[in-house]
């Protein structure tokens, strides 16, 4: 087997080159597992984040992690090229514990906005500079950080808002004002899940839009912290992205702790997972098709109908391997949890048939969708995502490859079996809601390839080298201040895991970098000038899971 | 319910249905009292029958229909076939509380449910559903439909304005935008059909259609203006779509963008004749596009088959809205309007011309 | 309007084909699979008491008391609050803690859905299917050598 995927390297930027660039700003190392990591000032964060965009080529601010240690806070940029996200570089950005205060990389990266929100949200750090320092995941009226070290559970943390707004404010309607203010959401057909965005319209014409999230934030980050690397922490990827994606995100978390414990996972099971996070990419896709076009016709109509029904024989696929159809929790570390189920050939057969059908449904779909006039002009040319946008944003996935950023992390950082597998990453150049609906059915096709050779291969095997997992030991304790970020590429674009072990069998501090959440601050930007319609189909196209914008 | 003056009434066929019910019953002997009631029981018939078509289209009819195409099952639980859900839909619609908000214009909130029921059953006064079946027959008749129908607007502008709501506002105002759009090249192509038939007279219509287009010997086709005039048949066809908010022109409703539109603040019997008005409204389009294009009652058998053929060709146009929901997205209110006036207004008044000439020469 | 008729067409397709892709549910009970993943039933008589399952569970669903010679009194799991990971069934040394496949379970209270052990006993089989059966092969890892035949009836 050879590696048919050469993912396009460009330059590399050696770590001498690194260190000459940001030169004095360095006040220390902290090398990260994946990465190198430099200490920096707080007043040096633009400066040096700048360079290392614009002379490195340190495109793509993939996280930024908040955490406080005993003695102080640290943000964590973590950049990458997306050019080779391979290369990589950690900023460390330490302040006091008394003036937590840093400066803000807004005007850098625009993705550092809700980056930067978050991190003041949840553990309270002030970005100095930031143009909107609101709270983001909890409500303006909570008290407190909950992931700083001083933080009382005890305390009331939600007062009401009339004890909390400011009586003498004055009343900012506008009675002259020519336009509308219109809450979409939080219940609303539209929002695929429960997400407010406060629209501005002028006429049909929406002129702002601010989505406010947060509604389903459910501490996933605090849970995992309180899990064991072992056993407690694999059930909770499933539930970040729970429409049809867990393998892949359980993948996420499988991955960084594979890493930070240095297991090496069996050859057997790294193909049966890179099955099983393929059929799970085509059912997300498939739902993402389907309400795609449930917003673009209105009603639950025949083509979401067929989404769900092709879904759900991947679900039972899905269901045969793993035992269960959403929450999977079938991945392992060092493999994972069964073999095929007996007999084999039965579920190799029922999975090939799935594979069989799948080009004559995906001409139906193309029947139904793509080849539709009417289709075609509600969805061409609205929603335009300029790929220099999508770059400042942290837009990834099918979302920054509609916009024709070739950026896959499957091929440009390969893990599991994908680089001795023969298949292509989609690209479309259009930057409209046309051009994601045609990545995302393509895509299908694409994984659809990368599971029949995986089935080629599990059948194959020979009997007595099935290895499903690797001898790993029942409680893992990895070294103290070990610090690892690693991201796979999950069925919304890029997900990744940031752990740092504190030297018990618990993470100190684990973040998780949400697709989903990134691709949704792209919005505004999408939509701005364009009417309703085209703002739910644009919200529709992104593909966001409220599950895991709020995590 | 005006059955017209009877001097004016050409009689083309047999007597209307108030008299018949008059001679049937001997109330006709009665003066003016006794034909008065025996008009209302006229429209009580038709109407009842109106409403009862719907009572099985809208709960049941439209859930199997939609199943069928999305290939599921729908309501199978109550009677045969799960025809029994109508009976427990009307209960639960009907006895749910009627939430009224706070800040509604109250006598136009709960005046516009009635105005957009109403204002659909007004048309079928003037329709020939099959032998004597008709409650009048005045000459105006096809400006009578389109002029009663198109009060419908006022009651959803009505309903969207005083449910104090944006949403609904929105919804409204879609409405009336799409209604003045679409009603211009529903008339004008209906124009053109009065141009063939040589009258508004809606039984005058059915009449003139009722000659052979094309005589095989055997088999016989009528002159239909569905035939006759194709173009002018699917014109109306979409104009009707959109006057009556039918999928790919749902737009005022547009469940995924606004809500519900103008019906989103609604509830329990405010609801029900809203939704009843939806569906009268996709009703008397059907039968307008069946008495002027598709040969009213027309149909092999004997003369009495008429209602039944009439009601077949209704119900096929309700097929036909079903149908296009299934397959067809909705547009977007810009691209409505521009294909309304820039589309289907120039479209109908080329066909107009057209007709004009054609009829023209003939004559 | 190629492309819109080619849709309508394709929708008629089906609507004419008859086929239905839902069941009748109840009438028509879904299969599931032998692996899948349903509400517990517990064996006082194999429980060692090991505390392992609590131990390992994710939310803290299952919660054992015990007397101060160790000894079991009671086992309470809360099958409204559990995830279904099947870690539990994973750890326990002697099988005396399973997963059915029953996914059918109601209760007029979330208090209705702790179940203790009596309950847990009287959970019953899916279809008569033993998940041990599937799940057999890859417990030689957890369990060493098993002990011989396994009743819960």
């Amino acid at each position: 087997m050879s590696t048919d995927i050469e993912p396009p390297r460009t330059a590399e930027t050696t770590e001498d080159e690194l260190e000459a660039l940001i030169g004095d700003r360095a006040i220390a190392r902290d090398d990260h597992l994946n990465a190198p990591g430099f200490v920096i000032n707080p007043d040096d964060v633009q400066d040096v984040l700048a360079d290392l965009r614009d002379e490195a080529g340190f495109d793509h601010l993939s996280c930024l992690t908040a955490q406080q240690y005993e003695d102080r806070y640290e943000s964590i940029y973590h950049m990458k090229k997306y050019v080779d996200p391979t290369q990589e570089v950690s900023v460390v950005v330490p302040t006091t514990l008394d003036e937590p205060t840093s400066q803000s990389a807004e005007p850098v990266f625009r993705t550092a906005d809700w980056h930067e929100r978050e991190a003041f949200d949840l553990v309270g750090i002030d970005y100095e500079g930031h143009p909107d320092p609101r709270r983001i995941l909890l409500p303006e009226t909570w008290q407190g950080h909950p992931l700083s070290l001083d933080y009382d559970q005890t305390k009331p943390q939600v007062v009401t808002l009339s004890e909390y707004e400011n009586p003498i404010q004055p009343d900012h309607i506008d009675s002259e004002s020519d336009t509308m203010f219109l809450n979409v959401g939080p219940h609303h057909p539209a929002t695929h899940g429960v997400l407010h965005i406060k629209t501005v319209l002028d006429g049909e014409t929406v002129l702002d839009v601010d989505p406010d999230i947060g509604y389903l934030h459910r501490c996933e980050e605090q849970m995992c912290q309180q899990g064991t690397y072992r056993h407690q922490i694999m059930p909770y990827p499933d539930r970040w992205d729970y429409v049809s994606s867990g393998l892949l995100n359980e993948w996420a978390y499988a991955r960084v702790a594979e890493d930070l414990a240095d297991i090496e996972v069996p050859e057997y099971a790294q193909v049966i997972r890179t099955m099983g996070a393929e059929l799970c990419r085509i059912a997300s896709h498939m739902l993402a098709l389907g309400t795609f076009a449930l917003d673009v016709y209105g009603d639950f109509t025949a083509v979401f109908q067929y989404a769900f029904r092709d879904r759900e024989v991947i679900q039972d696929i899905l269901e045969d391997l793993t035992g269960q159809r959403l929450m999977f929790n079938y991945f392992r570390l060092g493999g994972v949890a069964w073999d095929l189920p007996e007999p084999r050939e039965e579920f190799i057969a029922q999975t090939r048939d799935f594979l069989d059908e799948l080009p004559a449904k995906v001409d139906e779909y193309n029947d139904l969708l793509t080849t539709n006039e009417i289709f075609q002009i509600r969805c061409v040319d609205t929603g335009i995502l300029e790929p220099e946008v999508a770059k400042e944003y942290g837009c990834t996935g099918p979302v920054a490859r509609g916009s024709g950023i070739d950026y896959d992390l499957r091929r440009d950082d390969p893990y599991g079996y994908y680089e001795n597998l023969e298949w292509d990453v989609v690209t479309e150049d259009g930057c409209d809601n046309y051009s994601r609906v045609l990545v995302r059915m393509r895509e299908v096709e694409e994984s659809a390839k990368i599971i029949e050779q995986c089935l080629d291969l599990i059948e194959e095997w020979p009997e007595d080298e099935r290895e499903v997992q690797a001898n790993v030991p029942r409680t893992l304790k990895p070294d103290p201040d070990t610090e690892v970020y690693r991201a796979v590429e999950g069925a919304k674009g890029e997900l990744g895991i940031y752990i740092r072990s504190d030297g018990t069998d618990k993470p100190g501090r684990f973040k998780i970098r949400s697709p989903c959440y990134h691709n949704l601050s792209v919005l505004e930007q999408m939509v701005q000038g364009e009417y309703i319609p085209d703002l739910v189909a644009s919200l529709g196209s992104l593909d966001i899971v409220l599950g895991e914008v709020d995590r | 319910m005006s059955r017209g003056a009877p001097e004016m009434v050409l009689q083309v066929g047999e007597p209307m249905l108030p008299e018949r019910i008059g001679d049937l019953t001997g109330l006709g002997e009665f003066g003016v009292a006794g034909e008065l009631i025996a008009a209302f029981l006229a429209a009580f018939i038709v109407g009842n029958l109106m409403l009862a078509m719907t009572g099985l289209a809208g709960p049941w009819a439209k859930r199997k229909i939609t199943a069928a195409f999305t290939d599921r099952i729908a309501v199978n639980q109550i009677g045969p076939a799960g025809v029994g859900i109508i009976v427990a839909d009307a209960v639960r619609l009907l006895s749910k509380e009627n939430i009224i908000p706070e800040n509604v214009d109250r006598p136009a909130y709960d005046v516009a449910p009635i105005v957009v029921a109403s204002s659909a059953m007004l048309g079928f006064a003037v329709i020939p559903m099959g032998t004597g079946i008709q409650l009048a027959d005045p000459e105006v008749g096809l400006a009578y439909v389109f002029a009663v129908s198109g009060i419908a607007s006022l009651g959803l502008v009505m309903a969207g304005y005083a449910s104090s709501n944006k949403y609904s506002l929105l919804g409204g105002l879609r409405a009336v935008a799409q209604n003045i759009a679409y009603e211009i090249p529903l008339v004008v192509t209906g124009m053109s059909v009065v141009l063939f038939a040589g009258s508004l007279q809606m039984s005058t219509i059915v009449e003139a259609q009722s000659q052979a287009l094309i005589d095989l010997g055997v088999v016989s086709i009528p002159q239909w203006y569905a035939l006759v005039n194709p173009f002018a048949f699917v014109l109306f066809l979409i104009a009707n779509f959109a006057e009556v908010g039918r999928n790919p022109f749902d737009t005022p409703e547009a469940p995924t963008e606004i809500v519900a539109g103008y019906q989103t603040e609604y509830s329990s019997v405010y609801f029900v004749l809203i939704y009843l008005g939806e569906f009268l409204h996709i009703f008397l389009g059907g039968a307008i596009i069946a008495t002027i294009f598709l040969g009213g009652p027309a149909g092999p058998g004997p003369a009495f088959l008429g209602i039944v053929w009439f009601l077949l060709k209704i119900w096929g146009v309700f097929m036909m809205t079903q149908w296009l929901r299934s397959a067809v997205p909705r547009v977007r209110i810009d691209q409505l309007i521009e294909i309304g006036w820039k589309g289907l207004l120039v479209l109908s008044f080329a066909n107009l011309l057209l007709t004009a000439i054609i009829v023209g020469l003939i004559a | 309007m190629i492309g819109i008729l080619k849709s309508m067409a394709t929708t008629m397709k089906h609507a004419l084909d008859g086929s239905t892709f839902t069941v009748e549910y109840p009438e028509t009970a879904p299969d599931v699979s032998p692996r899948f993943r349903g509400v517990h039933k517990f064996s006082q008589e194999r429980c060692i008491w090991c505390r392992q399952c609590e131990n390992v569970c994710p939310n803290d669903t299952i919660q054992i008391v015990m007397d101060d010679k160790r000894n079991g009194e009671q086992y309470n799991l809360h099958i409204g609050q559990c995830i279904y990971c099947r870690l539990c069934e994973e750890v326990c040394p002697v099988d005396a803690i399973l997963l059915t496949q029953n996914f059918e379970f109601t209760g007029d209270t979330k208090n209705d859905l702790v179940y203790n052990k009596e309950q847990l006993k009287a959970v019953p089989w899916y279809k008569d299917i033993d998940p041990l059966e599937s799940r057999e092969p890859d417990r030689g890892a957890w369990i060493g050598e098993g002990e011989g035949e396994v009743d819960y009836q």
